[in-house]
């Protein structure tokens, strides 16, 4: 049973179960390339945005028309980097690694409040050598690391553990609350790494009544969190009637509106941007799908929102496919951190949900966002390569359209 | 709850994946119906914000004169830049206010506070050269921006005829002067543009094909000045005033056979170059044209004229001066130099300078006394020939009427309308003045004072406009001639410096009493005023001088005014083209 995985995984890793672990059955095949691929075409159209509206961005100001899409470029390079690496180090051995990321993200959390530039009553950057660092992108990956080797370090059913793993996931989510709703303010990240905890419990096999208990509980405190800071009732208030302050509360709610209605169905096209000549707030960031919307029109706006689907869909079956539950979990908290992510940025622009100040993951202009999820889409990438043979939980599996990764495995040469 | 079946953490998975892809095709719906549905809606939402319509301003034009015949520019316009900082992308306040302060020139702590200010644009510095632009560009400062352009007037000739040209104000319109006059012909028309701006209404270069209106520049507008001849007449005038122990005065010279005026000086002056600096405003009005004066006795030559053109004396005629005349109970008299009674010629009340002549000749209009054919008879030619009390029409702003005494109106008319017969109890402007003085040598034609020589076309061809008379017959040729043999033999007797072998020169002085504004005259102040021509066989030049208050011992007239157009004359003779007599 044994005999594919081991013999390919010679060919690439000496010890294929140091890189996996010892308890599980899998094969090891090619890696899904339709992942870096989709994630590509993100990161190439986020910086032709981002270049195209550099003139608008720097427009006033002595910075070269290309300062954002160089620092941008710059960013995928590291990004680059940082995906190569994070897919060739061996699964397991992120479960040492993710103590120095977890202690780097504690120290972090709290010396952005300190040292931090407060931008909107906001505290979510450190400036560094001329970059700035976004608190929030670390503790994500740290959240995930920590998560997927605590809820899959159980023995077996997950009841026996129930009340310990509820407890701490409870302690995790509280501290979120506090650290990156409450210090930060940074409300958007905060239900992006909520989601994270929750998914990665459900899918852990948490019960669904204990579950909803914790939702329950998250929710009144989020509504706490609204309720008690002025910007964000205001930043509600006007998400449900946006219309009614264009001038100034509701003002890029309602700009957004119009760049993105304004595209119409083709767009303007790439260089007929004027919304980001200082009518849209942060068109190169936050609001770049508006731009997007407006350069490229409804066929552009579907196109992105299907990469993405596109991207999403790979990514969970990677997640039901990998070996173990410690890579199904590592997959399902980055599955999960690209599409809330996702969601929050693009529900936002479209109107759907409250604006949160939270980046398009790989399109989004800004440095710290586009390396630390290309380094989750490195672990993803990796994880691709393995398939979970011991499905006896699980036997449905070989019957799904999924199991047609199969032919990356190379069988039919063997 | 705890019943519910065990669900694989594949199956987890997937019912995440089906969520995701139902908020994705909710996206998919939202964007259908922001994008296709209510596009129309959005685009015109847009496009009331962006599409904005646009002025692009004209370049002004320039203020020419001539230096001979030669066109040459007094007023151009250079690109100046305004330093602009945007405080909130200011970095290091102080720094950029310690690097700042010595290139501009301006208080560190003025420029900290501007650079704290709770506003997004403050003004550091207007009107700074290209120079200073480059230093502050090489400095890369954040937040200071250097790219607004300022049209700014530079001055060739320096501050020469300030007072004519004008200046441009801070808003770009025009101010005293030819600036003020002419304004909309030089600031031209502003082009249209309607054009997608930015949200500071900046227009978007990529969409400058939308123009409505091509911009109309200004013209650029040819004055009659001579540059030599107003350079030099200001430094006559200068030293003029110096001799004379005055601090102010003018003096004009015009082309007797077209009215434009050749050279208008006056003194003080400023520099229209730093108009900004100059605290007393009253100095930016041209008193040649604004500042009435009691002309005093150069006004008997036109008296003299008028007498002689209603031929209610002749040429050669005499009469019998007692030296004084008792006017409605006031005693008109002579200046101690008279020489007493005796039997006069026209000549002799031009050249001793006769108040009792002045009266004479006024009697003369009325059939020998003084009554109200005469005061008719006079005032018809002060004001409809002569053109007094009311504007000339020159190209300058805030011209004076002066003040002519009604001849039916009011009482002691008969003693008001002989002191006008000598200059007093009336007013002129030095210009009302020449162009009376001028209507009267060239033989009767009244042009109106002009400094308009035409406009400087695009490919710099001059367009010149011919000024013709406003009115013939002023006074008939053999009037002109008699007056012209009258003006000369003044200045044959009393200012022999003006008198050049070769050339024809009149003038006749004029000491004017100025009239205290609680009745009555000073006692001590008088303006010394002097008229005059020069030419071969004509009157080519009229000039008339104007010194206020010379504290120089002796009569104004003769003493501070006359010098000063002795040496007008002698100047025009030696660096002018003054045509020689024929013969």
């Amino acid at each position: 049973m044994n005999y594919m995985g081991s013999r390919l995984s010679a060919q690439r890793h000496r010890n294929p179960r140091e890189n996996i672990g010892h308890e599980t059955a899998f094969r090891k095949h090619r890696p899904d390339y339709s992942l870096p691929i989709l994630m590509s075409i993100l990161l190439v159209l986020g910086a032709v945005v981002v270049f195209a509206i550099g003139p608008g961005l720097t427009n006033g100001t002595n910075l070269p028309e290309n300062y954002y899409s160089v620092k941008q470029i710059i960013s995928i390079i590291l990004g680059i980097i940082g995906f190569g690496v994070a897919s060739f180090i061996p699964i397991n051995r992120w479960k040492k690694l993710q103590y120095p990321i977890i202690g780097l993200a504690i120290i972090v959390a709290f010396l952005v409040r300190i040292i931090g530039d407060e931008i909107y009553g906001a505290h979510r950057w450190i400036q560094i050598a001329g970059f700035s660092f976004q608190a929030a992108e670390l503790i994500k990956l740290a959240i995930v690391l920590w998560l997927a080797d605590y809820l899959s370090s159980r023995q077996s059913s997950f009841s026996q553990y129930e009340t310990h793993i509820l407890r701490n996931i409870g302690i995790l989510i509280g501290a979120i609350a506090v650290v990156v709703a409450g210090l930060q303010s940074d409300l958007g990240s905060a239900a992006v790494m909520m989601a994270v905890v929750g998914m990665m419990g459900f899918v852990s096999g948490m019960p669904m009544k204990k579950l909803l208990t914790v939702g329950s509980v998250v929710m009144l405190i989020g509504l706490i969190a609204i309720v008690s800071t002025p910007y964000r009732r205001e930043r509600v208030a006007t998400f449900l009637n946006p219309a009614a302050d264009c001038q100034a509360e509701g003002y890029q709610a309602c700009q957004a509106l119009i760049t993105i209605g304004s595209g119409g169905m083709f767009g303007k096209g790439l260089g007929k941007s004027v919304q980001a000549y200082g009518y849209l707030p942060k068109p190169e960031n936050d609001s770049i799908f508006a731009i997007v919307a407006e350069k490229f029109g409804f066929v552009g706006t579907v196109a992105v929102i299907s990469v993405f689907w596109l991207l999403f869909r790979k990514i969970s079956a990677v997640a039901r496919s990998a070996p173990t539950e410690y890579s199904k979990l590592l997959v399902t908290g980055v599955l999960v951190w690209l599409s809330t992510q996702m969601f929050i940025n693009v529900g936002a622009m479209v109107g759907l949900l409250p604006l949160k100040g939270i980046t398009l993951p790989f399109v989004s202009y800004g440095g710290t966002s586009v390396i630390f999820v290309m380094i989750a889409m490195g672990i993803v990438f990796n994880i691709s390569r393995y398939t979970e043979l011991d499905a006896s939980h699980n036997k449905k599996q070989f019957n799904d359209k999924q199991s047609l990764r199969i032919r990356y495995s190379g069988a039919r040469r063997i | 709850m705890d019943k519910l079946p065990f669900i694989t953490s594949a199956k987890r998975i997937k019912i995440y994946y089906v969520v995701a892809t139902l908020i994705i095709l909710i996206f998919g719906l939202r964007l259908f119906y922001l994008q296709i549905i209510r596009h129309g809606y959005y685009e015109s939402e847009a496009l009331s914000t962006q599409l904005k319509q646009y002025e692009i301003p004209a370049d002004r034009g320039g203020i020419y004169a001539y230096d001979g015949n030669d066109v040459v520019p007094l007023v151009l316009n250079e690109t100046r830049y305004r330093i602009v900082a945007d405080p909130e992308l200011v970095k290091d306040t102080d720094a950029t206010a310690n690097k700042l302060a010595p290139i501009l020139n301006l208080d560190i702590n003025k420029i900290k506070d501007q650079l704290n200010a709770d506003s997004r644009y403050e003004i550091l510095a207007n009107k700074q050269t290209k120079d200073i632009k480059d230093k502050i560009d090489e400095l890369k400062l954040p937040g200071i921006f250097t790219n607004e352009k300022i049209a700014q007037r530079v001055y060739i000739q320096g501050s020469i005829a300030a007072q004519i040209l004008g200046f441009v104000n801070d808003e770009g319109k025009g101010s005293y002067g030819i600036e003020q006059y002419f304004d909309s012909e030089l600031s031209g028309t502003p082009g249209k543009i309607k054009s997608l701006t930015d949200r500071n209404n900046v227009p978007l270069l990529a969409t400058k094909d939308n123009l409505l209106v091509d911009p109309v520049n200004g013209k650029n507008i040819v004055l009659t000045i001579d540059v030599a001849m107003q350079r030099q007449l200001e430094t006559i005038l200068k030293e003029g005033l110096e001799h004379a122990i005055s601090d102010s005065g003018s003096v004009i010279i015009m082309d007797a056979n077209s009215g434009q005026v050749k050279a208008m000086a006056n003194f003080p002056s400023y520099d229209p170059a730093k108009f900004s600096e100059v605290e007393d405003a009253s100095l930016f009005t041209n008193p040649s044209v604004s500042e009435p004066l009691e002309p005093g006795s150069t006004m008997k030559t036109l008296t003299a004229a008028a007498a002689l053109d209603t031929g209610s004396v002749t040429q050669d005629q005499t009469y019998y001066d007692p030296s004084s005349f008792k006017v409605d109970g006031y005693t008109i008299k002579n200046i101690e130099e008279d020489g007493g009674a005796g039997v006069r010629s026209i000549a002799d009340i031009l050249q001793l300078s006769l108040n009792t002549g002045a009266t004479w000749l006024l009697m003369q209009m009325g059939g020998g006394e003084l009554n109200e054919q005469g005061r008719q008879v006079w005032y018809d030619y002060m004001v409809n020939h002569y053109g007094f009390g009311k504007i000339t029409g020159i190209e300058q702003g805030y011209e004076a009427e002066g003040i002519i005494p009604d001849p039916n109106e009011g009482y002691a008319l008969n003693l008001k309308f002989a002191n006008t017969a000598f200059g007093q109890g009336m007013t002129v402007t030095p210009l009302q003045l020449i162009s009376a003085l001028t209507s009267v040598v060239n033989g009767g034609d009244y042009y109106k004072p002009t400094l308009y020589s035409g406009i400087l076309d695009d490919n710099n061809n001059l367009q010149s406009e011919v000024n013709r008379p406003e009115r013939t017959n002023v006074v008939k040729t053999t009037t002109a001639t008699s007056l012209i043999g009258y003006m000369q033999n003044v200045v044959q007797k009393n200012l022999r410096s003006a008198v050049r072998e070769g050339y024809i020169v009149g003038g006749k002085t004029g000491t004017a009493e100025i009239a205290n504004p609680d009745g009555g005259y000073y006692e001590d102040q008088f303006n010394g005023t002097y008229v005059g021509f020069v030419g071969g066989d004509k009157p080519q030049y009229t000039i008339v001088v104007r010194v206020n208050k010379p504290k120089i011992a002796g009569y104004a007239g003769s003493r501070a005014a006359a010098p000063i157009f002795s040496s007008t004359v002698n100047m025009l003779i030696d660096n002018f083209t003054v045509l020689r007599k024929s013969n």
